[in-house]
């Protein structure tokens, strides 16, 4: 038995153990407790199978079936190795900060047991090698993650409502997997991966399930327009739920692209890199907007990994558009990029999710606007969301920047190779990335300077952020491992680029080597970044004037400040804060045509004047403009359908007969033609 | 001699079961049509104990003497016990006799060209009346769609049972006893199910009308 075997036979006893004692035990504390180490346990099982994988281990689990296809083959490669780590990672991090702050529901038995079951069911998909199994454990992940939510439901009416959404959602891009899996299968006869990579890319059967497999694989990785459940089903569920969710079920979906684009049909025609960066494009700049105008904390996250995923999906189909144009460099630097956007979006999403989870375990607020102050209270949370939303505005040194650069720079490089375009296509497409990228990146800045400024600065806007305290130790240690990891990964961009490297072969080979103090070195597109070397060199040479500073600061008696507005008083009320929807008012306006906000504005007078204000209350709603406009028509239609259809059912048993009758007529009748 | 009085023997046999399926949609009496089933019942008998004899296997007659007694008698009895105690109203079928008739006329033909392409290359006797066997499924379907009382239903329910039964014998040369055996008790309890479902219907609602069961839908 090899390493990589026993590590997924470790994962099913350890999934048997967790859903058993979640079932079992009977406190709510201890359940919490033991079913939480338990998942992380699973989890860690996940992240040594995985390393194991990705540095080339091998092992296979087979499993006979009777059904007339391939046997169901579980035998992770390097990718799926890859994709294993990260979303274990992820899993171990939300286990242990579900021990600190499940409660009620989220500590039930239904909600432990589907944790260990969703966290199962997302560590072996990348494990699986043949259509079957990929499909049983995507379901199983995608149940897992629906019960998970479920244990929820008594607690809020919103979640029914959610939850409907997610499961038409996923059950829609489950339909897209399954169809386009099954164009592969029947066009090259067999259900294993190696046979379904047997196809020509350039047959219509490839394009069909290439447009099939990316819509399913865009819906897991909550790109537009099947994002919709996102910020509905992610504010319900609780930080560490949500976290798994964002951090690492949409990297399920990334996955899958890459299956496709790296291990099925490589090599594709170069509309089809448009395609996937027309869908990413889309994604990014639709999903940063409603970020920058959200004022609810998990909106905000929710629709900023709609953006992240868009990126690392622009990335992708630069680097199958690159590729076909032989543009060899830029197409693995993108690729590359990709890679480490979707490992960075992984760690710090999950590092914002749970910032925001142990947000809502002390203040039990997510509007922004009521939030504030939180910095002073919540010192070590704080910390943590802080780091992880640097990585999120993809400023140095965290993961985020290493992976924006990486992708900027092999699309400046793109569209000329020695001096010579590629191709129209190219000189076109890539121009227009860099200014979507840009454009995301700005409005990520101010996002993510939103959702740590008006949180945990200033003054508390309402008495619950007020009285905010530190969560406890157990809900630190994730978050702060978190955000070392963000910050980790940005200093140590060498090893990460070589590792990724390695997971896309032997298909592709990209030409990364360290560099300097773990700094990484493109060699495709002859581009090399340091972090670790400009860091210490900003040290030194920052070392004495900070410690000018100090000297003479203590030689200055302490000075008293006052605000010199407030005339000496300190009479600054939280109401005169900016809020975040204040914040984002001038983007609002500026987005007016693409956001449609609704705006309502009440004036009190003061008795009889009209001069004399009493209050004015302000409410602005912005709604997904994709679900009102594509998805409510949709619906619409579907219900008078619906109503149509009833009328055909209309109870009646002799009708019911007759319908059997004319159909056993009709069969008979067309036997005897 | 038995020879050559088979293919007469079979006719007639087979003739009777038709006959009682088309008098069944004429007649709108629950007890007349309880009689006829009676009759169509022994008829089927009659129709296994001939082939029976034709094949020379004693096991045939046996399921012979099973159908006169569950198809003839029992099923029969139970359902004219039943009515009798109950029953007040006749059948107001939402079919009138003559437009009944016709379509009785229409679904036989049907049968007729049907069986003719699928057991085109049969041609012995048995397989020649085979199609009077799927004209009773379609009559007894026929009666299940048009008629409203919960026992006329029941009665078409038969019909289209013993439309199987005899699509089964002239085809296949006889039924083993044990399938046969478990298709009739099959039968039987379903009738008596549904006899108690009738008469709890009959004590809630005060009538049997199947129409007016109409909240089983979304």
């Amino acid at each position: 038995m090899t390493p990589v075997e026993a590590g997924m036979l470790g994962q099913v006893a350890l999934l048997a153990a967790a859903v058993t004692t979640a079932l079992l035990v009977p406190s709510d504390r201890w359940r919490s407790r033991v079913s939480g180490i338990l998942c992380a346990l699973l989890a860690t099982g996940g992240v040594v199978t995985g390393a194991i994988a990705l540095t080339g281990g091998r092992g296979s689990l087979t499993i006979p079936t009777a059904l007339p296809l391939d046997p169901l083959v579980l035998s992770p490669d390097r990718l799926g190795g890859l994709v294993m780590v990260i979303v274990s990672v992820v899993g171990v991090l939300a286990s242990l900060f579900g021990i600190g702050s499940a409660r009620v529901a989220s500590a039930s038995r239904t909600a432990w047991a589907s944790m260990a079951v969703f966290l199962f069911g997302m560590q072996l998909v990348p494990a699986a090698t043949d259509v079957v199994s990929f499909l049983l454990l995507w379901e199983i992940m995608t149940l897992g993650s629906t019960a998970l939510l479920l244990a929820h439901h008594a607690t809020r009416g919103t979640v029914a409502s959610a939850l409907v959404w997610y499961s038409a959602m996923s059950q829609l891009s489950f339909f897209f997997v399954l169809a386009g899996l099954a164009v592969l299968a029947g066009a090259t006869g067999g259900t294993g991966f190696a046979a379904l990579a047997t196809l020509d890319p350039a047959s219509w059967q490839a394009s069909l399930a290439f447009v099939l497999l990316l819509l399913g694989f865009g819906g897991k990785a909550e790109l537009v327009p099947l994002h919709v459940w996102v910020p509905r089903v992610l504010p319900e569920a609780p930080g560490h739920v949500a976290a798994a969710m964002s951090g690492a079920m949409v990297n399920i979906g990334v996955y899958g692209a890459l299956l496709v684009c790296v291990r099925f049909l490589p090599n594709g025609p170069a509309w089809w890199g448009v395609l996937i960066m027309v869908l990413g494009g889309v994604s990014a700049l639709y999903g940063i907007l409603q970020a920058s105008v959200a004022s609810n904390l998990k909106v905000l996250l929710a629709y900023s990994t709609t953006e992240n995923m868009g990126l690392v999906f622009l990335g992708l189909g630069a680097s199958v558009l690159l590729r076909g144009d032989h543009a060899t460099g830029a197409a693995d630097a993108a690729l590359l990029a990709a890679l480490l956007l979707m490992v960075s979006h992984a760690v710090f999403k999950a590092t914002l999710f749970l910032g925001a989870g142990a947000v809502a375990r002390s203040t039990r607020e997510m509007n922004l606007d009521r939030l504030g102050g939180l910095g002073s209270r919540m010192p070590w949370t704080a910390a943590a969301f802080g780091a992880s939303a640097l990585g999120a505005a993809a400023l140095p040194v965290t993961s985020g920047f290493v992976a924006e650069w990486m992708l900027l720079q092999a699309l400046v490089h793109g569209s000329r190779v020695g001096g010579e375009v590629v191709s129209v296509t190219a000189s076109v497409a890539m121009p227009l990335a860099v200014a979507v990228i840009a454009l995301t990146a700005g409005l990520a800045l101010l996002t993510f300077v939103k959702a740590y400024g008006i949180a945990f600065l200033a003054r508390p806007r309402s008495e619950k952020a007020k009285q905010a305290r530190e969560v406890p130790i157990i809900m630190r240690i994730p978050l702060i491992i978190g955000a070392t990891v963000v910050i980790g990964l940005g200093l140590l961009p060498g090893p990460l680029a070589e590792a990724l490297a390695s997971a896309v072969g032997p298909a592709f080979t990209p030409d990364v080597r360290t560099i300097g103090l773990a700094g990484v070195d493109a060699r495709g597109i002859d581009v090399v970044l340091d972090p670790t070397t400009f860091v210490a060199l900003a040290v030194l040479a920052l070392a004495p004037v900070l410690a000018a500073i100090l000297v003479s600061s203590r030689r200055h008696p302490t000075r008293v400040s006052a605000l010199p507005w407030a005339g000496g008083g300190s009479r600054l009320r939280p109401r005169m804060q900016y809020t975040a929807t204040s914040y984002a008012e001038p983007l609002v306006r500026v987005f007016d045509d693409v956001l449609r906000p609704t705006r309502d504005v009440e004036v009190t007078h003061v008795g009889e004047s009209r001069y004399l204000v009493e209050r004015v209350h302000v409410e602005q709603t912005v709604s997904d403009v994709i679900e009102t406009r594509f998805y409510r028509p949709v619906l619409d239609l579907a219900q008078r359908f619906g109503i149509l259809a009833r009328r055909a059912q209309n109870g009646s048993i002799h009708r019911y007969l007759s319908y059997s009758f004319l159909a056993l007529l009709a069969v008979l009748i067309v036997v005897s033609l | 001699m038995f020879a050559s009085v088979f293919p007469q023997l079979i006719g007639l046999c087979t003739g009777a079961l038709l006959l009682t399926s088309a008098l069944m949609v004429w007649r709108h009496s629950l007890l007349a049509s309880i009689r006829l089933l009676s009759v169509q019942g022994f008829a089927l008998a009659a129709l296994v104990a001939v082939i029976g004899v034709e094949e020379r296997e004693a096991e045939v007659i046996i399921v012979s003497v099973l159908v006169v007694l569950v198809k003839g008698m029992a099923l029969p009895w139970v359902l004219a016990h039943e009515t009798r105690a109950t029953t007040r109203t006749d059948e107001a079928p939402r079919l009138n006799p003559t437009a009944g008739l016709l379509t009785v006329a229409l679904l036989t033909i049907l049968s007729y060209v049907v069986a003719s392409r699928l057991l085109s290359g049969d041609t012995s006797i048995s397989a020649h009346a085979a199609p009077i066997g799927l004209a009773m499924v379609l009559i007894g379907f026929l009666l299940l769609v048009t008629r409203r009382q919960a026992g006329s239903q029941l009665i078409g329910f038969l019909v289209l049972d013993n439309g199987i039964a005899t699509v089964a014998f002239l085809t296949s040369g006889g039924v083993p006893l044990f399938l046969e055996l478990g298709i009739s008790l099959d039968v039987l309890l379903v009738v008596v199910i549904l006899y108690v479902f009738a008469g709890r219907m009959r004590n809630k609602f005060g009538n049997t009308d199947i129409d007016q069961l109409r909240k089983l839908h979304d």
